[in-house]
């Protein structure tokens, strides 16, 4: 497998390329075992992406961003916030290689949430939520259950924001965690706060040896892999907690 | 003092209420058991009815109510959380099942339905199950044999193993082994961070397979007639073969891939830092000797956390 076809998955997803191109491109999936599991995890994101809800920003935004780069006016003459319904280009969800571990977070993050939305339970105390740059600490944690940092390899926009999603989803579950760990038994707590800890170990692991080959389309996938299991764990300790409430 | 031992084996007894209840169940109706700590111990029959066998003490009830979807089975404290019940329920073999509790072993044999198991602090034992199989539980194994369907298996702290069962799997745990023996899977996602992952069965044509572990090895029983485009990756890992294999591509860091027969299935093999092996069907690696040791680990682990935990579930 080359680069070159690695980073043109998604351009051949989204039926974007030249009949020879296609037909290379083809011609190589049908052999490169490594492209088809790429292949075929941009087509899952991008099927779960275009399941998300669309949603109208609550004011039009543009006024002001047109005003700090100088650009004309919008023609619409109000400046309102054109719908989502209104004729557009069908939307494209392309990623490069190393956004796709960002997407897939970003999409986990945003499933938990939902997820965990369904649990009728407001938690009682939220976790501080830091900024990116910064890891997170939620005062009363124990280390394993405080976070051991924030996704901040590969400071790309999507990465930050996927890093946003992430933190902010993982900040809930541990803030919800740790208002309810008194409902749990102490021994059921210390089985989770060992196995967050594992965790959280192979993210820190991952998280070096993408900083050193990022990449590497394995590297990036296992980080995402980890994350996602620490967010899942993180579920099932909190819904753990709304049970014996 | 004889009399007073008289009278407190009298107490005794009369602090137990037996409980033997069968009621008729109709096709369509499942079985939901909600328990918190104890056993839940279901078995078949040939009757189309089920029976609900119970030694509540006077703290705790049994409830038992039958409606047009679902017979349930609850047990309930009569001030606080319900002490320890051992439920034995006998089922019909088409009776889909929905298992929960927090202290709770789960054991079902015979069963050919779906199965859905929740516990936190409990071993699941499971023989059948069709369609949709789901086994969960926190801190305890998780065992299944003899399944067919959409399996779902989840431990945190224990081990998962899966054996002479098929169709779509997946397993995952995170401190602990995966190992999947005489299965059939049309599909395989089985991960773990800190376990080996060994899967001994065939590879389907258009199937596809993944196995994955941060810490352990991965190993992956090959027949001689296996057809599987196969990647494998590692950070810092190995790779070893039983027989020889021709890699295809190799890619920077440790990355390559090969192609068995004509490729029919896609297999992904990965371990970031654990060895990746390929073995010939019957000789996954079995490390009973290991399995023992850490069980007796858990076991001490558990006995000192009762011992020094206040906070604990006194009727454990």
């Amino acid at each position: 497998m080359t680069d070159q076809w690695t980073d043109r998955l998604s351009e051949y997803l989204d039926d974007e390329l030249a009949p020879e191109e296609r037909a290379a491109i083809e011609g190589h999936l049908r052999h490169c075992v490594a492209c088809g599991a790429v292949l075929a995890d941009l087509k899952r994101i991008v099927i779960r992406a275009q399941g998300l809800e669309d949603r109208l920003p609550a004011r039009d935004l543009w006024p002001a961003i047109a005003a700090r780069i100088g650009a004309s006016p919008p023609t619409t003459g109000r400046g309102d916030v054109v719908g989502l319904d209104a004729p557009r280009r069908r939307r494209r969800w392309s990623f490069s290689l190393p956004e796709l571990a960002a997407a897939g977070i970003a999409l986990m993050a945003l499933s938990g949430g939902a997820a965990w939305l369904l649990h009728p339970v407001t938690p009682t105390v939220v976790a501080a939520r830091g900024p990116v740059a910064e890891p997170s600490v939620t005062p009363g944690l124990t280390p394993a259950l405080a976070p051991s940092g924030s996704f901040r390899i590969g400071l790309t926009p999507s990465r930050r924001a996927a890093g946003l999603s992430y933190d902010a989803a993982v900040a809930d579950l541990e803030g919800v965690l740790t208002a309810g760990r008194g409902r749990l038994d102490s021994t059921t707590v210390r089985v989770i706060e060992r196995n967050l800890a594992t965790i959280d170990s192979a993210i820190a692991q991952a998280q070096r040896a993408v900083a050193a080959d990022s990449a590497n389309a394995y590297l990036n996938s296992h980080l995402a892999e980890t994350m996602r299991r620490k967010l899942e764990l993180l579920r099932q300790a909190a819904a753990l907690v709304t049970s014996v409430s | 003092m004889l009399f007073s031992l008289a009278s407190g084996a009298l107490t005794a007894l009369a602090l137990v209420q037996q409980i033997d209840t069968t009621v008729p169940a109709q096709q369509g109706q499942r079985l939901v058991v909600d328990g918190y700590a104890g056993e839940i111990d279901v078995k078949t029959w040939g009757r189309n009815a089920v029976r609900v066998e119970a030694d509540p003490s006077s703290r705790s009830s049994v409830e038992v109510v039958s409606s047009g979807v679902s017979i349930t089975v609850r047990t309930e404290g009569r001030r606080g959380p319900p002490s320890s019940v051992d439920l034995v329920i006998t089922v019909p073999v088409w009776m889909g099942l929905d298992l929960s509790g927090v202290y709770t072993d789960v054991s079902v044999v015979g069963v050919r339905a779906p199965i859905t198991v929740e516990t936190v602090q409990g071993e699941v034992d499971v023989t059948g199950g069709e369609g949709l199989v789901s086994l969960r539980s926190v801190q305890g194994h998780v065992h299944l044999k003899g399944a067919k369907g959409r399996i779902d298996v989840h431990s945190v702290n224990e081990d998962v193993r899966v054996s002479d069962a098929s169709g779509e799997i997946v397993a995952e745990t995170v401190n602990g082994e995966i190992v999947l023996e005489r299965v059939d899977a049309t599909s395989l996602d089985a991960g773990t961070v800190n376990g080996d992952v060994g899967y001994d069965g065939p590879v389907r044509s258009g199937g596809r397979y993944t196995l994955s572990s941060h810490n352990g090895d991965v190993t992956l029983a090959v027949a001689e007639n296996a057809s599987a485009a196969v990647s494998v990756s590692t950070f810092n890992g190995e790779f070893e073969s039983a027989f020889p294999v021709t890699l295809r591509e190799t890619r920077k860091g440790k990355r390559f891939s090969f192609v068995l027969g004509a490729g029919g299935a896609q297999v992904s093999l990965e371990s970031f830092q654990g060895t990746v092996s390929l073995v010939r069907p019957g000789q996954l690696r079995r490390s009973s000797e290991d399995d023992h040791d850490r069980d007796r680990d858990h076991d001490r682990d558990r006995d000192h956390d009762r011992d020094h935990d206040g906070n604990d579930d006194p009727n454990r």
